[in-house]
Formats: structure tokens, C-alpha cells, sequence
């Protein structure tokens, strides 16, 4: 009995150890780093200085606030899929195409991307043109170059591009519906908003929060390659577009300190933990209703 | 094989063709084994550089300098500008850095020869190699040199000509000073012309401004490291000053309206494409620009309102290469950088980069273009002064000198706010840099000297 236990463990070791060392070894060694001064590669042990510096210097909280502002964008973005996804659903004419030209953006490398959108929105740049040109120059701002306008245009960017994905996440469990359902909807006399709100938005409940939590992943610790490019490579102007990412980068490839780009990771890894772990906890709720 | 009716085994065509080929081939082979067995004895060095970026031609120049080089095996890798310190540092800690590595001025190799991952040159190098080659001032410390000179840079302010003369100004006399400098900003206005300026978006041109501008107040470069170990204060209004120039201009309309959107490169490019009056740029760039304006670039240093003894005096930089400690082969490490400087490679270099190389041996009289030679006269062969940009410690650099004049530029910020930020960011990076502290106390006192 105990043998016959114990055997898929067995089996499955060898994976587990490779996992635990694949994933767990720069785990550990983070942590380590965050405790000591790192330079290069080794340094003395620090205790929470590291920490403490970190928390105390105001840049810090600017990158995690900013990190935080951006989350603006995940009820956005799961409105926005929402809503084209199931104008997509309805088969309006051309669809097809429009669901290929949708998820463009999302198959497109951010920087590329991003480079493009810097060019486009240049305070001379074709955009503020168009504005120009018929007439709301009141509208043409300097979108990049502005620190009170520069992080909502990347976030306007990141909107673009990573709702593609949720277009593509709620169509495919829309076209995996019954659609005897909405026909009887239809048949009921339901119009296109109440076959949205009453039929098909409760069939999507896995697939959006699965949505939401990746977004929410991303907007914490997945903006990167956005901010880098389009904040000109240190989150700027000023400081108005640094966000964590980009200050762990700073503190390990510009600056050269390690010990404080790890503590930095820890406490990002914290934050995305304590947001993330709820978000699970509902998603354990929702399955066992969905069970039930 | 075909055999002949005696019986004996004879040569067929087919087998004649092939014993004298083989014979070709050895004797091809032998010819070969002698440099070839050299080849194999030579040591192999590694070496990272970066320049490709800001000098084309310089990985034209390194391959040809590699191929040509037969004492040792030269391996090169071109590295991103977001790694180059970086990179060698983590690599110096792990015991594999280059045998050579590129290095900026200043602090951006001095933190690593306090890590102790360089070595002095003088000593490895030739003395006359090294002393012609012109390393910086920037490159000493205590009795020690730890770059040898690669190419030169000046640090200039230009302005395009055609816009002067369509500004009524006199485009062979630029402002000198920056009363005259603010007049003629005012006739460019007149005129309809963005005076000055450029590209701020990636923050490089808040470093160059700062490096022009803080040189007017300040008597020696020590007195600006004071500014970080904490024996001066930024708050004092003499240190803020280069961003209270920046506030100036900006309060007078006269940057350009997209240069916080813009580039440091495609900034400079409005000058020379006759679009923006003036701004900060470098040498290495000059002799392109003066062609694509077809000689309508003018250089000038910095118009003048400081009183520090630096005040008006052409910057000259230079970018560099040196040794690592971790080289297991030091010395023929130090004998190609001392082939780099040869005269036959000089010329390679000017012919593959269209700039000249950091040595004081080089002939510039193949300097054909009049802005170029007469830029390099001023600020190549005259009294110059180190770019003190190159002291600025990384922290500071990121967190403080770019954002602060991306913000005075943009209006979020006067150059006092900027002054306390500056004084700010200089406290923590003393509180995340407490071994480095004592370094640059001790650099400051060198470079007071």
C-alpha cells in the first residue's frame, strides 16, 4: 500500500528537482543578494539595509505607484475585448478579417511596436499632425515628451496591444458555446444587450478572471519593454514613466547594484503575490459555484 | 587501378592527376605550417569594445586591425551601450573578464579600477605609446594611468550658418558670451528660426548641457567630485546654475517646442538640417555634418557667464581601451593595444572612420574639411579642459541629471527645485555607495591638485 503511495512521487522527482532548481535556485539566490551589497557578483552581508534604502527613497514609490496607476487599464482592457469579441460573435460581416487584424498587435514584438507608436507620438509626429490638420490643435499634445501625459500614452499602447489577446481568449470560448442558447434568447425576444449581459458574459466568468489575473500579471511586472522604449530608456520624462521593472534594470545594468536591484524584486514579487493570491481565492470560489 | 601487361602496377592519368595534386597541396601546406604553428603559439585575447555605435567604421577598423595582427589571436565582441560597464564588471567579478576591455572616461571606469578589475597601464604599455595616445586626466589615479587613448572627443556647441546669416547674425563670429548668446536667440526668433535646443527625450542632452555648464562655475574638476562626497552642496546656487540656464531659455521661448519628444541625435540633426539655430553636439560627429550641410556648421564653445577658471575653455574627451586584471596574458594584451597605435594602424583608422585617432603622433593635415580642421585646432591642439560629466556617479547620472533637465525643459521644475533634487539624490547615492565615498574623496583631491 505505502509503495503503491509513494510510486508517482518517485516518478515525478526527477521533474521536481529540475523545477526546484530551475526556479527555486534564482529564488533563493535573490533573497541572498537582497541581504548583502552586492558588487558584480558577491559582497558583505547588509542585513535590511538594502531594504530600508529602498523604502525610504522616493523614486521607489513613484515606480510602484506608477505600476499601480496602470492597473487603470485592466477594467479597460476586459471591457474593451468584452465588447468587440462578442460584436466579433455575432458574425458581423467581415469578421474574420477583423479578428485576424485584431490580434495583429499581439503577434507584433513590443519594441517594435513601441518604437513605431515613440515616432507617431512625437509632439511633430503624425498624430499631432492629423490633429492639426482638421483642426484640434487644442488635442495635439506632446504625448511622449509630456510627464503628465507620457504614462497614459503608454498605457493607451499596452491597451492596444494586450487586449488583442483577451479578444482572442473570449471569442475562442464564445465559438465554444452552445449556441442553442442564444438562439432561444433570440427567439425570447432578448436584444443584443440583454443576450450579452443575461447569456453570454456568465458563460465567460472562467476565461475573464484568467484574464484579469494575466493582466493584472502584466501590468505589475510585464511593462518593461514598453516603458523602456517608449520612456526613452530610463522612464522618463523626469521620472513620470518608471516603474519597477525599469528600476530593478537601473539598479542592476546602470548603476550597479545589485544587492538593491534583488531587494527591489522581493518586494515586487511581495506586492504581485498579495494582489495576485486573492485573485485566485475568487477564482476557487467561482469553480466551486460552477460545480455546485 | 589499371595494370600494364609486364605486370608491374603503373600510373594511370587519374592517378598521375591526384599524386600531383597531393604533392601541390603538400607542398601548399608547408608553406603554411610555419605561420600557421605561429598562429597556433600565439596567445588568443579576448576583447569587448563599444564605439560602433557613436563612430562607424571603428568594427570596419577593429577586423581589419584582427586580421592583420599575427602575434596573437584577437576575439572582439561589440557591446550594447546599456552593458558596457555592467557587463564587464560582473564578468571582472567572476574572473572572466576581457583580456581588453573599452572604456569610457572618468567614473565610468574608475569604480571599476577601485573594484580593482584594472590594470595600470603605464608600466605594461610603452611610456611613449601611452603618453602619445593621450589619456585624460580623467584616467589617472593615485600615480597610475589605466586607459590608454582610442579617439578623441570634443565637446562643442554648433550652430548652423545659414540660419545666422538669415538672422542678420555673423556667421563666422557665434555669440561668446551669454548675453550675446540671448541676442541672437532673440534676432533667430525674429526670424521665425527655433534658436536652440534639440532632442531631450532619452536625456543624454541634459549630461552634455550640464558637462558644458557647471565647467563655467567650478575652478578644477575635484570641485565638482565635491559635489557628491559631500564637502559642496548643490543647493548652493553657483552648482544649480547649469539648470537655471536651461529654466532661461525655456522661460524665454527659445527651445525648441518637440524637444522633449525628440532624440539627443535627431535633435542635433534639426541643426544640421536647418531647422534649429544652436546646441550642445561632439567632434566625432562634425565631419558628416559638415558635409551633409555642405560646410554650414559652425563650433563654438559654450558662450560664456561663469567665472570659475574653467569658464570658456574648450572640453576635450576621449574614449579609450584597457587592460583587465583578470588578462591572463597581460602583456600581449598591452603589445596589441600598442599595434593599435602604430602608425600604420592610425591611418587605418582615419581611412575606415573618416576621424582621427586619439595620438598625438597622428598627422591631422589629412584633415581636408576647413570645419573639421579648424574645430580640431581649438579644441584638439589648444588648452583644453576634462568634461566633467565624466564625474558624476551612475546613481546620480540616472536619477538626478536626466530627469532633472528633462523637467526644467518641460517646466515641472525651476533649476533650484532642480539643485535640491540634485542635492537629494546626491545624499542617497552617498547612503547606497558607502565604499565608493572614500574613492572619490581621494579622486577629488588628484584633481584638485
Amino acid at each position: 500500500m505505502n509503495r503503491s503511495r509513494i510510486a508517482p512521487y518517485l516518478y515525478i522527482l526527477p521533474l521536481l528537482l529540475l523545477l526546484a532548481f530551475v526556479f527555486g535556485y534564482p529564488l533563493v539566490r535573490i533573497f541572498e543578494f537582497s541581504f548583502k551589497q552586492v558588487r558584480g557578483i558577491n559582497g558583505p552581508w547588509v542585513g535590511w539595509a538594502n531594504y530600508k534604502l529602498v523604502l525610504g527613497q522616493d523614486l521607489f514609490w513613484d515606480s510602484a505607484l506608477h505600476n499601480l496607476f496602470l492597473l487603470i487599464a485592466v477594467p479597460v482592457m476586459v471591457g474593451w475585448s468584452l465588447l468587440i469579441s462578442i460584436l466579433l460573435y455575432e458574425r458581423i460581416r467581415g469578421w474574420k478579417l477583423y479578428r485576424v487584424i485584431l490580434f495583429v498587435p499581439y503577434i507584433l514584438a513590443i519594441p517594435i511596436i513601441a518604437a513605431v507608436m515613440k515616432k507617431v507620438f512625437q509632439f511633430s509626429g503624425p498624430v499631432n499632425e492629423v490633429l492639426r490638420w482638421i483642426g484640434l490643435d487644442f488635442l495635439a499634445l506632446d504625448w511622449i515628451g509630456s510627464s503628465d501625459v507620457a504614462l497614459w500614452t503608454v498605457m493607451l499602447l499596452i491597451i492596444w496591444r494586450e487586449s488583442a489577446l483577451g479578444i482572442i481568449l473570449f471569442l475562442a470560448r464564445l465559438l465554444s458555446l452552445d449556441e442553442s442558447l442564444i438562439e432561444a434568447a433570440r427567439l425570447e425576444g432578448a436584444n443584443w444587450w440583454q443576450r450579452a449581459r443575461y447569456v453570454l458574459i456568465p458563460q465567460m466568468k472562467t476565461v475573464i478572471e484568467f484574464y484579469v489575473v494575466i493582466s493584472v500579471i502584466t501590468m505589475l511586472s510585464s511593462v518593461f519593454s514598453y516603458v523602456y522604449i517608449m520612456g526613452g530608456g530610463r522612464g522618463g520624462p523626469g521620472t513620470s514613466t518608471m516603474v519597477i521593472e525599469l528600476y530593478i534594470f537601473s539598479a542592476l545594468v546602470k548603476i550597479s547594484l545589485p544587492g538593491i536591484a534583488s531587494a527591489v524584486s522581493v518586494l515586487l514579487f511581495l506586492i504581485s503575490l498579495l494582489l495576485i493570491v486573492p485573485l485566485f481565492a475568487v477564482r476557487r470560489q467561482a469553480y466551486r459555484e460552477e460545480v455546485e | 587501378m589499371t595494370t600494364k601487361q609486364n605486370g608491374s602496377a603503373g600510373f594511370s592519368r587519374r592517378k598521375l592527376l591526384q599524386a600531383s595534386a597531393g604533392l601541390g597541396a603538400g607542398a601548399a601546406l608547408g608553406g603554411l605550417l610555419p605561420s600557421l604553428s605561429a598562429r597556433a603559439d600565439a596567445p588568443t585575447l579576448n576583447m569587448w569594445w563599444w564605439g560602433e555605435q557613436e563612430l562607424p567604421g571603428l568594427q570596419a577598423f577593429l577586423d581589419d586591425s584582427v586580421k592583420a595582427y599575427s602575434a596573437a589571436s584577437v576575439k572582439t565582441m561589440l557591446q550594447d551601450t546599456a552593458v558596457v560597464i555592467s557587463q564587464f564588471q560582473t564578468a571582472a567579478a567572476a574572473g572572466n573578464a576581457p583580456d581588453i576591455q573599452y572604456l569610457w572616461n572618468g567614473i565610468y571606469h574608475m569604480e571599476s579600477v577601485w573594484l580593482g578589475y584594472l590594470k595600470p597601464l603605464n608600466g605594461l604599455l610603452k611610456d611613449d605609446v601611452l603618453k602619445a595616445s593621450q589619456p585624460t586626466l580623467l584616467s589617472h589615479f593615485g600615480n597610475n594611468i589605466y586607459r590608454m587613448g582610442w579617439y578623441p572627443q570634443p565637446m562643442i556647441w554648433i550652430y548652423n550658418k545659414d540660419l545666422f546669416d538669415k538672422a542678420g547674425l555673423d556667421a563666422d563670429s557665434p555669440p561668446k558670451t551669454w548675453d550675446e548668446m540671448l541676442a541672437a536667440c532673440d534676432k533667430l526668433k525674429a526670424k521665425g528660426i527655433e534658436p536652440c535646443g534639440g532632442g531631450i527625450q532619452d536625456g543624454y542632452w541634459g549630461e552634455w548641457f550640464f558637462g558644458h555648464a557647471l565647467a563655467q562655475q567650478i575652478d578644477s574638476t575635484g570641485e565638482a567630485i565635491d559635489l557628491f562626497t559631500g564637502a559642496r552642496d548643490f543647493r548652493d546656487p553657483k552648482y544649480y546654475d547649469p539648470w537655471t540656464r536651461i529654466e532661461e531659455l525655456r522661460k524665454h521661448d527659445f527651445l525648441n517646442p518637440d524637444m522633449s519628444s525628440l532624440g539627443l541625435y535627431p535633435g542635433i540633426d534639426l541643426i544640421v538640417t536647418g531647422k534649429l539655430g544652436m546646441g550642445v553636439s561632439v567632434g566625432a560627429r562634425v565631419p558628416a555634418d559638415s558635409k551633409t550641410s555642405k560646410g554650414r556648421i559652425g563650433c563654438m564653445v559654450m558662450p560664456v557667464y561663469g567665472k570659475g577658471k574653467m569658464a570658456g575653455k574648450p572640453i576635450l574627451d576621449s574614449q579609450g581601451l584597457g587592460i583587465s586584471t583578470n588578462s591572463k596574458n597581460p602583456e600581449a594584451a598591452a603589445a596589441f593595444l600598442e599595434y593599435l597605435q602604430s602608425p600604420e594602424r592610425l591611418k587605418v583608422f582615419w581611412d575606415k572612420t573618416g576621424w582621427i585617432p586619439a595620438n598625438s603622433n597622428f598627422d591631422t593635415s589629412v584633415i581636408e574639411d576647413e570645419v573639421v580642421k579648424s574645430m580640431w585646432k581649438s579644441w584638439g591642439q589648444s588648452e583644453n579642459i576634462p568634461y566633467v560629466s565624466n564625474v558624476v556617479p551612475g546613481q546620480f547620472y540616472e536619477q538626478a541629471l536626466l530627469p532633472a533637465a528633462q523637467q526644467v525643459v518641460q517646466g515641472q521644475i525651476t533649476g533650484e527645485q532642480a539643485g535640491e533634487l540634485a542635492a537629494k539624490i546626491a545624499g542617497e547615492w552617498r547612503d547606497f555607495n558607502p565604499d565608493m565615498v572614500e574613492n572619490y574623496k581621494k579622486w577629488a583631491k588628484d584633481l584638485s591638485a
